[in-house]
């Protein structure tokens, strides 16, 4: 009998069907992956085993018996733990009052016990040692973590409660190599101690690495379900896209002119270490590595969003001072980052004004002329296959794949020379993907430099001209044509001699 | 990642506040020589005592992100309710034993009041306590249209008074500093900081956030009915406007004090220094002997450095 059984699962939020019919079910000790694009249904039907939504029809089943919970805290009473890809960590508190919220160490007085709560936290976080980086303390305020650090963190406090039912939603999105093995040596031995676990991701190597079974929903509904055994990549995406073919992985061919659009000389900062290229015309130039190797800090200090200490910047042969995003931006730059709920969308104001907030910021105009401005984003909204109810709809009814669109049409309105792109594509679907890559194959035709960072290995090698490894805010190599391989990508990036991320 | 425009929410601790209150003691001394007398010192926390009170139990709800606006109405509200009982029952002990009671009732009623409307019924924190605020202050004018009547001497010679060879009001001060010190240590002071930090991630952490949003309305009121308590004391009389300029006064001393107003970030040493330091603030316009026209300017501006004081001090860090 399975611990968890979802069947026919209905849910709609207004007009639209989240899920219509789901079927899901989950057996004791195993690791059942559920994948499927964006706005597929399997965040709702999470969240309805959660407890942070309700079901429309159908049922829940836990250990057989009929169950609904009315909150997520009924769920974690039932032994239900979930990590949220968006975190549930509070960042002006503390790494131990984090992971222990509401589950603190009590004295026998029934006050919190500050001794005990630092020892369990130091216990907790052995459990990752050395993948952890340094400078996690349980005194450490999580708003000082790094991202990845902080994901670590938010698996720290499922864990802490101890749940048998555990649904990780891209637990994994931010940990480089070392950390996701951490992470998986968790899940293993958690395993074996007969729990079981959803494990949601984007990433089909671990899919394929850490699944027992493996569940594709589409458009709300399961669509298939068998042991990763008996399936392959190409099964898994046919699957999840559908009709259409599984789109093929390939190297895309750009033809980058001479002229240089942008020139970094000997860029320093607490982040990066003298860092020199040159990024040309028509060109997608990519930064890769380990995560959070400086590929991140490198963008946004050309954005002007963080300071530099030292080096120079020259766009089109001019001199560029970043002393501020806006000031950047004059220069015909533009900077996406796949942080949309921090760095992106504003989230409860329509769709209309995120696209055009940059055009307006650009020209410095004190009136809104609506209809011109509709007609001057329209172009863009087609090109992205942007899909909306209305464009006064606000931005948070939209998928995160969606949102990201809105972002970068945001700055495609604005005809940058150089774009700046940090992990655009983190947690947004296959379908989406293809999307973003169409759109850049084009701009690229169009003569616009792209600077890409992702965290997608894969992605990177796949879209990239040329690609930077970066180490330790370095950059250690370049890879070039035939170069740009897994394995030569690992090679630099994994370079012998530099502490263990 | 560190950016720049975090410094709104970095924590800035009370020892900046501490470092105002500091210099404005010497200020003070250096106007008023006999400042440093015990009697003196004793008269000053006495009159501190009430916007301590308030700003302590407007502390909680700030730390939830919430924010206060009734708390100078509750306090007029129990001042005038309390004097009226007291004095309506002809001030016998019976008198003061019940009017002490309906009192913080009162104040624990107005609180709950608050604390479902914004927490279970989900109205928005500022507006609904202003209008909450708006009918606890019509209220004490139906009960007491005008200032007057009394308490008998018995009541504010012990307010006044000592308790084994301690003043009164620095007792009052001692326990609310003790209360908030076992507070500190609770679960429910964790659930409270998680709710103001992130009020969805703690929601869902299992927080029970509607309670715990409710428990710091309640808190808060039961520390403005102290206040009025305390405001009997040192009155000896009932006055239906008397709270009226401590609400936004209190947040002004939780600001001070080094609580973000964002929530989840500060405490309640800071907001009792933030009080004495705007009552310092007062002392310092009286004994500088400025023209009554000039002294609002000089008080606001003065306030307004001991705010920028702080996030210059934030920023630099």
């Amino acid at each position: 009998m399975p611990v968890l059984e979802a069947s026919g699962v209905r849910k709609q939020f207004g007009g639209v069907v989240a899920l219509a019919g789901a079927e899901f079910a989950l057996d004791a000790g195993e690791v059942h992956a559920l994948i499927g694009s964006n706005g597929c249904g399997k965040s709702t039907l999470c969240k309805i085993i959660a407890g942070s939504a309700a079901a429309d029809a159908g049922r829940l089943l836990l250990d057989g018996r009929p169950v609904s919970f009315p909150g997520p805290r009924q769920a974690a009473e039932a032994g239900i733990g979930v990590y949220y890809q968006e975190l549930s960590l509070i960042p002006q508190m503390t790494v131990a009052e984090n992971i222990y919220l509401g589950r603190e160490p009590r004295t026998r007085a029934g006050m919190v016990d500050r001794d005990a709560l630092r020892a369990m936290s130091l216990r907790a976080l052995e459990q990752f040692g050395a993948v952890l980086g340094s400078g996690v303390q349980p005194e450490s305020r999580v708003a000082d973590l790094s991202a990845d650090q902080a994901q670590l963190v938010e698996i720290l406090k499922v864990l802490a409660a101890n749940p048998r039912i555990i649904i990780f939603d891209e637990a994994t999105a931010a940990l480089d190599r070392h950390q996701v093995d951490a992470v998986f040596q968790r899940i293993r031995a958690l395993k074996t101690q007969g729990r079981s676990m959803i494990f949601i991701t984007h990433r089909m190597d671990e899919v394929l690495e850490i699944a027992d079974r493996v569940t594709v929903m589409r458009n709300g509904a399961t669509v298939l379900t068998r042991p990763t055994t008996e399936t392959t990549r190409d099964i898994l995406v046919t699957a999840m896209v559908g009709e259409t073919a599984a789109a093929e992985r390939r190297n895309r061919h750009h033809a980058p002119s001479e002229t240089v659009a942008l020139e970094a000389d000997s860029l320093t900062s607490s982040k990066l270490n003298s860092v020199s290229f040159q990024l040309h015309c028509g060109e997608i130039l990519g930064l890769g590595g380990l995560h959070g190797q400086g590929q991140s800090e490198l963008l946004r200090a050309l954005f002007g969003a963080l300071p530099l200490r030292d080096g120079s910047i020259r766009v089109d042969g001019k001199p560029l001072d970043p002393k501020g995003p806006r000031a950047v931006m004059r220069h015909s730059i533009a900077y996406v980052a796949g942080d949309r709920a921090r760095y992106g969308v504003m989230a409860i104001r329509p769709i209309f004004e995120n696209l055009v907030i940059a055009l307006l910021a650009r020209r410095r105009r004190w009136t809104v002329a609506r209809e011109r401005l509709q007609s001057e984003i329209s172009p863009f909204i087609e090109r992205l296959k942007l899909k909306f109810s209305s464009l006064q709809a606000s931005v948070s009814e939209l998928s995160g794949g969606n949102q990201q669109k809105v972002v970068l049409g945001r700055w495609l309105a604005t005809r940058p020379s150089v774009l700046l792109l940090d992990d655009p594509t983190k947690g947004i679907d296959i379908q989406t993907k293809e999307d973003l890559y169409a759109t850049m194959d084009e701009l690229c035709s169009q003569g616009v430099a792209i600077l890409l960072h992702s965290s997608d290995d894969e992605e990177l090698l796949a879209v990239a001209d040329r690609v930077l490894v970066f180490n330790g805010g370095q950059i250690v190599a370049e890879l070039r044509g035939e170069e740009r391989t897994r394995f030569a990508l690992y090679q630099a990036a994994y370079a012998a001699g530099r502490p263990v991320a | 990642m560190k950016n720049s425009p975090r410094f709104w929410t970095q924590p800035r601790p009370y020892w900046m506040a501490a470092a105002v209150f500091v210099v404005l003691c010497i200020v003070n001394a250096a106007l008023q020589p006999t400042f440093l007398r015990f009697g003196v010192a004793t008269s000053n926390i006495a009159a501190f005592l009430p916007m301590s009170l308030v700003a302590v139990g407007q502390t909680y709800v700030v730390l939830a992100s919430d924010i206060d606006l009734s708390a100078g109405a509750i306090v007029s509200l129990v001042n005038v309710a309390v004097v009226s009982i007291i004095d309506g029952m002809g001030g016998s002990g019976a008198s003061v034993a019940l009017g002490l009671a309906v009192g913080l009732a009162a104040g624990l009623i107005c609180g709950v009041v608050n604390g479902l409307c914004v927490a279970f019924l989900r109205f928005q924190p500022i507006v609904t306590t202003f209008a909450t605020g708006i009918v606890f202050a019509g209220f004490a004018l139906w009960i007491l249209p005008q200032a007057g009547r009394q308490v008998p001497p018995a009541f504010y010679n012990a307010y006044a008074g000592t308790g084994l060879g301690v003043p009164t009001v620095i007792w009052i001060l001692v326990a609310a500093i003790a209360f908030a010190t076992v507070v500190a240590r609770s679960r429910f002071y964790r659930a409270l900081r998680a709710t103001g930090g992130n009020m969805q991630a703690a929601y869902q952490t299992g927080v029970p956030v509607a309670r715990v949003r409710l428990g710091a309305y309640t808190i808060s009121g039961l520390f403005s009915a102290l206040a009025g308590l305390a405001l009997v004391g040192e009155t000896a009389s009932g006055d239906p406007l008397i709270g009226g300029a401590l609400t936004l006064a209190s947040v002004t001393a939780v600001v001070l004090g080094g609580t973000a107003l964002s929530g989840c970030v500060g405490g309640v040493a800071g907001s009792i220094l933030g009080a004495f330091i705007l009552g310092l603030i007062n002392n310092v316009i009286f004994f500088a002997q400025l023209p009554f026209e000039w002294q609002g300017l000089i008080q606001g501006l003065i306030i307004l450095a001991a705010l920028a004081g702080g996030v210059v001090m934030a920023r630099g860090r």
